[in-house]
């Protein structure tokens, strides 16, 4: 964790003492690891990779931190897997991309700040609709799925905000109501489900499940194995 | 004690024979009582609930410890059920305990009803008391309904509106029943204390009447038995009901109390909190409601968009899912014993019970509708499955709208042949134990020898 | 007897947890802790009761007759009872026929209080509450101006005074004025790229809260109906069949969204009247 401040911190300066240095490493791996989808000049190509002039630094920050680019498949969703650049690497490849146009810069966040009752119902007025009253992600159609916020950073969940990644609608929040709605999610991740066992957390259809494969079936079988039938007791 | 009781009333000959009366030994005939159970499990909880409860849509501010919605304006009935749940010792479990109670009971009834459709238990001479559990089953779908409307949360909310929209789609008398019923235009005030007084005074009210006519009849006509030896139409072979069926049943109703109980306290139900109060211009997803009514927004979900006007009028593309299938459904369900009548020409009395396999018509028939009604409460949760299996939530519907039609027929038509070779077949389950079997004899009649 | 010791261990058992149960309550009550007690006190009710039922108690077989339930039997006699008595009903025809008309006159009478019970529906399924240049505001009563809907952003609106109506609230979306395609008649209704459509869903009045950016389609999620936003929000999926009413917007003098009119059509689920 150290180490890897430290590392950052030596990035950082490097970038802001030579910051041609940087934008042309940025390019050189852009050109190795996106190019081939995204085009040579980050135009996009039709089928493969939309174009990133003015995607800003805080779609290609969410989108390389959070490991959903590079994609194999461009036609699949991309979904969070580790990222396979290092912090140097994606800081070069972010301000490369944030120098292809302007677009949203990464946003400052700071959840100790938000209100948890506002967090809460900017959430349900904005979120749930895709990611669940709960943030255990959805199915939206077309192939595309809301994720799961449970494993979701502050920073990539404002960067998303800001940025709409696939589906995403981008959403003008202030700063605040981003810091809001980020301690709220921190607070479903940390905090224990006061039910008890939440079996998935998506309402009705998982406790239809239990209902029926765990109470009802669960004491059918009691009495099947307690009770059975006179003859079979005989036996 | 009972010598008191019994010398002021003078039961002691009704008594006796009470204490004597048969009960056929055997599991299946406890499915019912497990409904029984949970019923009275029900209300036992929900009056603990009730002490608490405000059926009130006047705006409070939350001040509760639930730190999300500290400062939040919230309906007042809303608010009880949060105090309930995180300020009242005993009252989530007592919360949860009724809710997973309320699946339970509705989902012990609808088997109880299968083991009854598919023995043959319906038939004459207990028609009568067939109608008097289906009104039963109705009564519990209304309960589950409005008592799931009762905490005023988002998720209940989408679920009331779905309700309200299903009303408002029945042809000319759809937007004046929808206004009726909910005070207006959706969304109203008026709604949480109506639902209210069904969820806590009529409905129940009229459960109780109708178990006691359950019971009473079932009490008159004796219980049905499976076919086995010194078993007859004539008979009832079986425990007495003192001491062995008393101390039976005392289990099972402690049974089904301490399972509700393990999963009241270990396993959450309707988290209300994350819900978040009522708000008529948000939604969260999924959004589904309690499983036994997840068949009809299957049903609502696979329909096509069509909308026919005919004769100038607009027939909305819910009504057919929504009114008029479960109305069908449900008058076929409540006909079926007039409806065999006329089909198998039999109106003998029966006390002795079907295997399914002795009635292959009528258990293809029972497999089919169970299957019609699986698919269509899977098609309910299609986001939920398409998300589970990585596949579209479009090609799911597509594929629910397929299986609507080929699996219920494809299942009976298996569950018909299945039947046809057990039946054929010599060995019977019921027979099992009989002690004589049948033989074919050289006149191509039949005798009974003593099983080997 | 080993059974017998089973079902003393059993009642044993309940008997303990019975007294951890009320422990637990006394010390302040813990959801999980009362559940696991509560079962164990009466599960061990129950399997006691369960085996001392059927492994202590040695019951043999009882027989019991049923009484034979010819027709007219028991049933016969209260019939002969009623028919003797009625006689002297059934023969005056117009003293039962007006006693019965008596009877159903009161029971119609008694059942006109229940249209109390709500307002006539009217001309309200009909109208919301957008007019000609009132403005358009969010949640909070902010007005709102083009730019500061995001693109490929959503917000929620209101008439001005009205947050938070049911029936009048509304999507407001932006996305490039030259993707659109929508009706021509419709061609001045999104300034700037501004669209604003009904939020109820016109199959079962669900919220239309979901909407995919990049498909520029808005998703409902109680029964996925789903409608593309630059044609109108003519419904391409699911069960919906009319489109989103649309919101006639215009950009008043200070640069604020304002409603030209109310929606296209009637909002919500379709009812028989309903105009397509």
């Amino acid at each position: 964790m150290l180490l890897r401040s430290l590392l950052a911190a030596v990035v950082t300066t490097i970038a802001l003492a030579a910051p041609s240095l940087a934008q042309q490493s940025g390019r050189e791996l852009y050109e190795r690891r996106c190019a081939s989808c995204h085009g040579p000049d980050g135009a996009g190509r039709e089928g493969l990779g939309p174009s990133l002039t003015g995607a800003g630094a805080a779609a290609a920050d969410y989108q390389l931190r959070t490991g959903r680019m590079p994609l194999q498949n461009p036609q699949a969703q991309a979904v969070r897997k580790p990222s396979v650049f290092s912090e140097e690497e994606t800081r070069l490849l972010v301000s490369f991309v944030a120098s292809l146009g302007e677009g949203p810069p990464i946003p400052s966040v700071d959840p100790g700040a938000g209100d948890l009752s506002s967090g809460q119902s900017l959430f349900i007025a904005n979120c749930a609709a895709c990611h669940g009253a709960g943030g255990n992600g959805g199915a939206v159609g077309n192939n595309a799925a809301a994720p799961s916020l449970y494993a979701s950073e502050p920073q990539t969940m404002a960067e998303a905000m800001v940025s709409g990644p696939g589906q995403m609608p981008v959403f003008g929040f202030s700063e605040q109501e981003r810091n809001d709605i980020i301690a709220f999610i921190s607070y479903l991740q940390t905090s224990e489900a006061p039910g008890g066992i939440d079996i998935g957390g998506t309402g009705p259809v998982p406790e239809g499940f239990v209902g029926w494969f765990f109470g009802l079936t669960g004491l059918v079988m009691v009495l099947v194995l307690l009770v059975g039938t006179g003859s079979s007791r005989a036996r | 004690m009972i010598r008191y009781v019994e010398s002021r009333l003078g039961l002691d000959s009704w008594g006796r024979r009470a204490l004597r009366k048969v009960f056929p030994d055997h599991w299946s005939f406890l499915i019912g009582e497990i409904a029984l159970f949970c019923f009275i499990i029900l209300v036992a909880t929900g009056t603990f609930l009730t002490l608490f409860y405000r059926p009130d849509a006047a705006v409070v501010t939350y001040e509760g410890p639930y730190e999300p919605l500290r400062g939040q304006e919230v309906s007042a009935a809303f608010d009880s059920v949060m105090r309930l749940s995180f300020e009242v010792r005993a009252g989530l479990v007592m919360r949860q305990i009724h809710h997973w109670a309320a699946l339970v009971f509705v989902a012990s009834t609808v088997v109880h009803m299968c083991r009854v459709f598919f023995t043959g238990a319906f038939r004459r001479p207990r028609e009568l008391n067939w109608i008097v559990g289906f009104t039963m089953l109705m009564l519990a779908l209304g309960l589950g309904f409005t008592g799931y409307s009762l905490p005023d949360d988002l998720l209940s909310g989408t679920g009331l509106r779905i309700g309200y929209s299903a009303l408002i789609s029945i042809p000319f008398a759809g937007p004046y029943i929808a206004s009726l019923a909910f005070g207006g235009e959706f969304p109203t005030e008026n709604v949480i204390s109506r639902l209210f007084v069904l969820h806590v005074m009529l409905l129940p009210g009229l459960t109780i009447a109708l178990l006691g006519a359950h019971l009473a009849i079932l009490w008159r006509q004796k219980h049905t038995q499976y076919r086995g030896p010194g078993r007859s139409e004539s008979n009832v072979v079986g425990k007495g009901l003192w001491p062995y069926q008393a101390l039976l049943s005392l289990g099972v109703m402690a049974l089904t109390a301490a399972v509700l109980a393990l999963m009241g306290g270990l396993v959450q139900i309707n988290p209300i909190w994350l819900y978040g109060p009522f708000d008529a211009t948000t939604v969260s997803a999924p959004s589904q409601p309690d499983w036994y009514m997840g068949w009809l927004d299957g049903a609502t979900r696979l329909f096509p968009p069509w909308e026919p006007t005919v004769f100038g009028v607009t027939i909305p593309s819910m009504f057919l899912p929504a009114v008029l299938l479960p109305g069908l459904f449900f008058t076929v369900v409540a006909l079926w014993p007039f409806i065999e009548r006329r089909l198998t020409n039999d109106a003998a009395e029966h006390h002795l019970l079907d295997s399914p396999r002795d009635e292959p018509g009528r258990t293809a028939l029972g497999v089919a509708g169970l299957l019609f009604f699986t698919v269509l409460t899977l098609a309910g949760g299609n986001d939920l499955i398409a998300l589970t299996l990585d596949i579209q939530v479009e090609s799911m519907t597509r594929f629910f709208r397929l299986a609507m039609f080929v699996v219920p027929p494809v299942g009976g038509a298996l569950a018909y042949r299945i039947c046809r070779q057990l039946r054929d077949s010599r060995e019977h389950p019921l027979g099992r134990g009989s002690g004589v079997v049948l033989r074919r004899t050289e006149q191509g009649g039949f005798e009974e020898v003593p099983r080997s | 007897m080993k059974a017998e010791r089973v079902v003393r261990g059993c009642f044993a058992l309940s008997l303990a947890a019975s007294v951890g149960l009320s422990l637990v309550y006394l010390a302040g009550g813990s959801r999980a802790w009362e559940g696991v007690l509560l079962a164990a006190a009466l599960g061990g009710i129950a399997v006691g009761f369960i085996l001392w039922a059927t492994r202590l108690i040695d019951a043999p077989d009882n027989v019991e007759e049923r009484r034979e339930q010819k027709p007219g039997e028991g049933l016969g006699l209260i019939s002969e009872v009623l028919e003797q008595s009625v006689t002297g009903v059934s023969r005056r025809k117009v003293l039962a026929g007006l006693a019965s008309g008596a009877a159903a006159s009161l029971g119609a009478a008694l059942a006109i209080p229940s249209l109390s019970l709500g307002p006539q529906p009217g001309r309200s399924l009909f109208r919301t509450l957008w007019v000609p240049g009132i403005p358009a505001v969010d949640s909070e009563g902010g007005r709102v101006r083009p730019e500061d809907v995001p693109l490929s952003g959503i917000i929620t609106v209101f008439p001005q005074g009205s947050e938070g109506a049911g029936d009048s609230q509304a999507v407001l979306l932006r996305v490039a004025p030259d993707l659109l395609s929508l009706p021509e008649a419709r061609a001045s209704w999104a300034p700037q790229g501004c669209l604003a459509y009904s939020k109820i869903c016109t199959h079962a009045g669900c919220p239309v809260g979901l909407y995919r950016a990049q498909a520029r389609e808005l998703l409902c999620p109680c029964h996925q109906s789903t409608f593309d936003v630059l044609t109108g929000a003519a419904p391409v999926f699911g069960p919906a069949v009319r489109p989103l009413p649309q919101l006639p917007l215009a950009v008043d003098e200070d640069g604020y969204l304002v409603a030209q009119g109310d929606f296209s059509g009637p909002v919500g689920p379709s009812f028989w009247n309903v105009t397509q």
